[in-house]
């Protein structure tokens, strides 16, 4: 007996010292943080400013394979630097990164100090009127540097229109000057100079070229998508006067927004959405358009990109930043791809609507709780606002990554002659112009990561006119109609898709019967009605008053 | 040892059992081998659908880019710990409550097996649980990982079962012996158990290696296994800010995937046939009883 | 334990004796019990008030529990088709997972069991295991990559064969025979493992006895394996029962797409929708519930008869 009992005791003890050792293993190097984020009673914990004088701020960051978070990016490390702050980066994979914020903020424990490429949109919305989040519109006093581009950019009133409910702003958004059209219709220009095509400026002339090129190369299905269908579908039904599926500018998949009214309309059953159909179907059904509408929901990438490349496809909606890695996978003699501004169709010309504030800079409430917090927002304020700091956000360490010549930016040879071009190679190897991190765009600049052609395509955008549309606003829900309004969301948005589908490709794929809705023809009205019924029953008309009822005034 | 009857029901009984062996091993094989084969090839063979089984214009540039990454090795790290350690404490929870639990003389035996068994079926979501993990302190270490899944209700009840198996005899004569409860677990029912115990040793690494979800919610960054690495390449697609959110520029590129996905699998099956040696071994010993 | 009327005087001293008795000899065995049990309280059970809100209201950073009572969840979902659907979705699927995926590692184990090639017979077993070994997200991934309808191997195969490409992973006509056909890939190995356990436990002279008898292959199997495993069995039938309304929901969510959520949405991934991506916490908490119940008369159910017909029971 009394031996087993030693064994017990032996064995439970040693169980606690694995365990204890690896907690404490782990916690030599990691303490401070979860203190620091639980820590309303012992702000002891939270200033480790004593021996170096620099404020210890912990981050969540959006990562991404394709730009995964390095601790010594030169733009991150200078700023930080220049701000006296410490930082402790999270890298959270960027699909992952909504369900980390919404614990640490209902929660308020372990949380970062700061987080990242936020708004406040969804569940952020009541988390931040329930007091979770800081309304850094209070402290203004604090923010100079962002204040100061916001007058600046003259964007005082988009930014004023981030507020939520309670005229709070809850984030302080990235700023953009001028939104630049960056991606949009990309095509063989060495195809349309040899069959002497003009370029194109209809949706027309659109169809002309794809059939040609049809006629000219029967195996190939001229237009191709980048992703998924939806890409393709976002960038052109603009200019059908309607933004509906996954993607699209409200953020419902289900409603519009008509720019004259001023107000929210059922976009997916309009008749604008009937004619968008209509011609996406006459592509799909003449073979212009790639039946490929991928596995489980996408493209690869490298499928997408070898289809331009060896001629099975002669356009796609992409971005600019793309085309040089298909020219020069190529081995067609005098490949050679542009992009082109906007089409017309019936609503004019339009690409997918941009707005000049983006996701931004979020304190959660458990932050204001830091002896330091004044310190932390200045320091946050300057780090990625000022001009100093935004500047090598965009264009890195002058001297270092650029020089001066007179007014020109001259990048280093290094990135000058980076193969995947200048923008990716800043971005991936000095942080610099990272989506989640820059937070001042200025077009300018951005222009001198790129060639003349793409400012030139931009200056041509630019003098259309209204090509880019703002986004519509976000209504201010209370919970509880916020709580509806996702309920009824979902069902409207999954159906649509489906039926899109179905419209769109009943005449090519192999879509059965028995598969979601069968087969149907936007040019059909039995069809057509069964639809929208579907959507009615699905109660859209309701969800699209629920958010008219509730627009920022 | 056993005479052979060699009648034809015998043979043709044989001869179907061997084709539907090897047909297993076929289906189990082709997919890993074509994720080799891609994982090795350069990109123009692989667009041009020319890959199958064997790898085309062999190139390591896949994987070279993922040992470029910043974390891949230290993340990899991680994976090794939370197996290893959470196994360990697992095996000895597992084995010290199923063992008391497989006797079914003792009181409130029937209650506790009944209370386990609910623990299958409810769970209090994910807030509740973050907070009481969090009030104990251990959110953000690697505790967080290696402590709460020390016990799987599902691999208890098994190891129960298997407890309930071995003889009584051979306790019965220990007790005599005078050795006490705790000895006999350790000196004769784990030993016997060996078949048991590798089973769900097995079980509990496969599910520390793949977890990915709770090392997300309750981890630190820097502690990030590699299984979520694997995750972010596998599913990332490349979005950039696009006004409304983000939207999806660019997915990775496969041959990339399929590198990710071999050297983050290859430890954990190469792990098997070592721990195949105890399932002989404990297959045997299993055997012997009667 | 059965249970007793009244006890006299003096039944009640023999039984402080006998319980005397029983822990002076058995405290080992429950002083083994403390650190698990507690263990169950901490990490099992305090988690488990937070199912309060299902009949709460819980409001995004104002508190775990929720802010007041209601019932407007348990309404809602009765009245969801949503929640029907995904129902409905979750028997079928998993009832036709059942059917098939059971019974096929018990014809697998017992099958490899009579393979007389002592390598052969390992190298089977081990490379049987595989599949189980690679995570739901790189299941996947291949799964995408076999069934692409671009440059997919099987869709290769079938316009090689003159045939039109399958949209597999679009297709809702698909979803349920992809997965039902992955989770044999995936676990009819490893689930053999322990219906090979418990064959290899089955005394050798059984089969000698029986061998003496004249009896063929298939007739040993019938006669002596059959019987001899069905304990396992019926444990593990029970269990399977028991989780009826768990499918592999990784793999479910991985796989769901607008275009076969007909057919794809089932009750977990409801609730991780409506739990997370529509930050309902409380409606999600409430379906989550609903599914616990059922689970556990399920279990309950399978468990007492399956105690009635072979005496076999998992508590």
């Amino acid at each position: 007996m009394k031996k087993s009992l030693k064994s017990i005791l032996a064995l439970t003890l040693a169980l606690v010292m694995i365990v204890g050792l690896v907690a404490c293993s782990n916690d030599s190097s990691s303490t401070p943080a979860p203190a620091a984020g639980s820590g309303t009673s012992e702000p002891s914990d939270d200033a480790p400013l004593a021996s170096d004088g620099l404020i210890h701020v912990s981050m969540y960051y959006a990562d991404n394979p394709t730009l995964p978070w390095k601790d010594d990016w030169l733009a991150a490390q200078k700023t930080a630097e220049i701000c006296g702050l410490e930082l402790e980066v999270e890298a959270i994979p960027s699909a992952e990164l909504g369900t980390k914020v919404s614990l640490a903020l209902n929660t308020q424990q372990n949380c970062p100090d700061v987080i990242l490429y936020q708004t406040t949109k969804g569940e952020n919305a009541s988390l931040a009127l329930n007091g979770a989040i800081v309304p850094i519109s209070d402290y203004a006093d604090w923010t100079p540097n962002f204040n100061a581009y916001v007058e600046k950019f003259g964007m005082q009133e988009e930014v004023d229109a981030l507020a939520l409910a309670d005229g709070k702003r809850y984030y302080m958004p990235a700023l953009t000057d001028t939104p630049f059209f960056d991606g949009g219709l990309i095509m063989r220009e060495d195809y349309l100079k040899n069959k002497g095509f003009d370029d194109p400026k209809t949706f027309d002339d659109l169809y002309n070229i794809l059939k040609a090129y049809k006629e000219d190369y029967p195996d190939s299905y001229p237009l191709t998508h980048l992703v998924a269908p939806y890409v393709t579908n976002r960038m052109t039904m603009t200019s059908w006067g309607v933004s509906f599926g996954k993607s699209s500018s409200s953020g419902t998949g289900a409603l519009s927004w008509d720019y004259e009214k001023g107000e929210y309309f059922t976009g997916a059953i309009s008749d604008q959405a009937r004619e968008f159909l209509k011609y996406m179907r006459k592509l799909a059904d003449e073979g212009l358009m790639d039946p490929d509408i991928g596995s489980g929901g996408t493209i690869d990438g490298d499928v997408w990109s070898n289809k331009m490349a060896t001629g099975a496809a002669m356009a796609t909606y992409a971005y600019y930043d793309q085309i040089g890695g298909v020219e020069a996978a190529s081995e067609i003699e005098g490949f050679k791809l542009q992009m082109y501004p906007s089409l017309e169709g019936p609503a004019g010309a339009h690409h997918q609507p941009k707005s000049r504030t983006g996701a931004g800079i979020m304190f959660p409430t458990a932050t204001s709780k830091r002896d330091d917090f004044e310190q932390i927002v200045r320091a946050i304020d300057e780090m990625f606002y000022s001009e100093e700091c935004a500047k090598i956000w965009c264009l890195g360490v002058e001297g270092e990554t650029y020089t001066m010549d007179g007014d020109t930016i001259v990048y280093s040879d290094e990135i000058q002659n980076a193969p995947d071009g200048i923008y990716k190679y800043m971005q991936v190897k000095y942080g610099c112009g990272a989506d989640p991190v820059q937070q001042v765009w200025i077009l300018d600049q951005e222009l001198s990561k790129y060639d003349e052609n793409y400012a030139e395509i931009n200056a041509k955008v630019a003098e259309m006119g209204d090509v880019i549309q703002a986004i519509p606003p976000t209504p201010l829900f209370d919970d509880m109609t916020a709580e509806e309004a996702a309920t009824l969301q979902t069902p409207l948005a999954d159906q649509i898709w489906i039926w899109m589908d179905a419209f769109v490709y009943s005449g090519v794929n192999g879509a059965s019967e028995a598969d979601g809705v069968g087969l149907r023809d936007p040019n059909n009205d039995a069809d057509w009605e069964a639809y929208v019924q579907t959507m009615k029953d699905l109660q859209i008309d309701e969800f699209c008053q629920m958010y008219n009822d509730n627009l920022p005034k | 040892m056993q005479k052979r009857y060699r009648t034809a029901e015998n043979i043709i009984f044989d001869t179907i059992v061997y084709i539907v062996m090897i047909f297993v091993l076929i289906v189990c094989l082709v997919p890993f081998l074509y994720m080799i084969a891609v994982s090795f090839s350069g990109m123009k063979p692989l667009v041009n659908n020319e890959v199958f089984l064997w790898p085309k214009d062999f190139t390591l540039e896949s994987y070279k880019t993922i040992f470029t990454y910043p974390n891949f090795f230290h993340a990899y790290g991680n994976t090794f710990i939370y197996a290893f350690g959470g196994t360990a404490i697992a095996l000895v929870m597992t084995s010290l409550f199923a063992y008391p639990l497989s006797k079914s003389f003792l009181w409130g035996n029937k209650l506790i097996t009944k209370m386990v068994v609910l623990t299958m079926f409810f769970s209090g979501g994910m807030i509740p649980t973050y907070l009481v993990y969090s009030s104990l302190g251990i959110v953000g270490t690697r505790a967080a990982i290696l402590m709460p899944f020390a016990i799987n209700s599902f691999n208890l009840i098994i190891l129960i079962n298997f407890f309930k198996g071995l003889p009584v005899e051979i306790e019965e004569a220990a007790l005599i012996d005078g050795l006490g409860y705790f000895g006999i677990l350790r000196r004769i029912i784990l030993p016997l158990s060996t078949a048991g115990i590798a089973t769900i040793g097995l079980y509990y690494a496969v599910f520390f290696w793949n977890d990915w979800f709770n090392a997300l919610i309750y981890l630190k960054g820097s502690q990030y296994p590699v299984m979520l690495f694997l995750r972010n390449i596998v599913n990332g697609t490349m979005a950039i800010a696009d006004g409304n959110g983000s939207a999806e520029k660019t997915t990775m590129a496969i041959s990339l995937k399929s590198a990710v996905i071999i050297t983050s699998t290859v430890p954990i099956i190469t792990l098997y046939p070592f721990l195949q040696k105890f399932f002989v071994k404990g297959l045997t010993i299993g055997g012997v009883k009667g | 334990m059965a249970k007793k009327p009244a006890l006299t005087a003096e039944e009640k001293v023999a039984r402080r004796r006998s319980a005397k008795n029983h822990f002076r000899r058995y405290w080992v065995l429950y002083a083994m019990m403390v650190v698990p049990v507690i263990y169950y309280i901490v990490f099992k059970y305090l988690p488990m008030f937070g199912s309060v809100l299902a009949f709460r209201r819980y409001r995004p950073g104002m508190g775990p529990f929720g802010t007041e009572w209601t019932l407007r969840y348990w309404e809602r979902f009765l009245k969801d088709p949503a929640f029907w659907s995904a129902l409905r979705n979750t028997v079928i699927t998993s009832v036709s997972n059942l059917v098939i995926n059971f019974p096929i590692p018990i014809i697998f184990a017992i099958l490899l069991n009579e393979v007389r090639a002592k390598k052969f017979k390992k190298v089977v077993q081990t490379i049987s295991y595989m599949p189980r070994f690679i995570s739901t997200v790189v299941v996947i991934a291949i799964l995408n990559e076999l069934l692409s309808p671009s440059s997919g191997m099987i869709n290769q195969l079938i316009v090689a064969f003159g045939g039109q490409p399958i949209y597999f992973m679009n297709q809702s006509s698909w979803f349920r025979p992809i997965y039902i056909l992955s989770e044999t890939w995936q676990f009819t190995g490893w689930t053999a493992i322990i219906y090979l356990a418990a064959i290899t436990s089955i005394s050798p002279d059984l089969f000698e006895a029986a061998e003496m008898d004249g009896a063929s292959r298939l007739q040993q199997i019938w006669y002596v394996t059959i019987p001899s495993i069905l304990p396992t069995v019926m444990v593990m039938l029970i269990m399977n029962v028991g989780h009826l309304l768990s499918l592999g929901f990784e793999k479910i969510l991985l796989m769901y797409s607008p275009a076969n959520s007909g057919v794809s949405d089932i009750i977990d991934t409801m609730v991780y929708r409506v739990g997370l991506a529509q930050q309902n916490y409380s409606y999600a908490t409430a379906i989550g519930l609903f599914s616990g119940i059922i689970g556990l008369i399920l279990v309950t159910t399978s468990n007492a008869v399956s105690k009635k017909l072979t005496g076999e029971s998992i508590y």
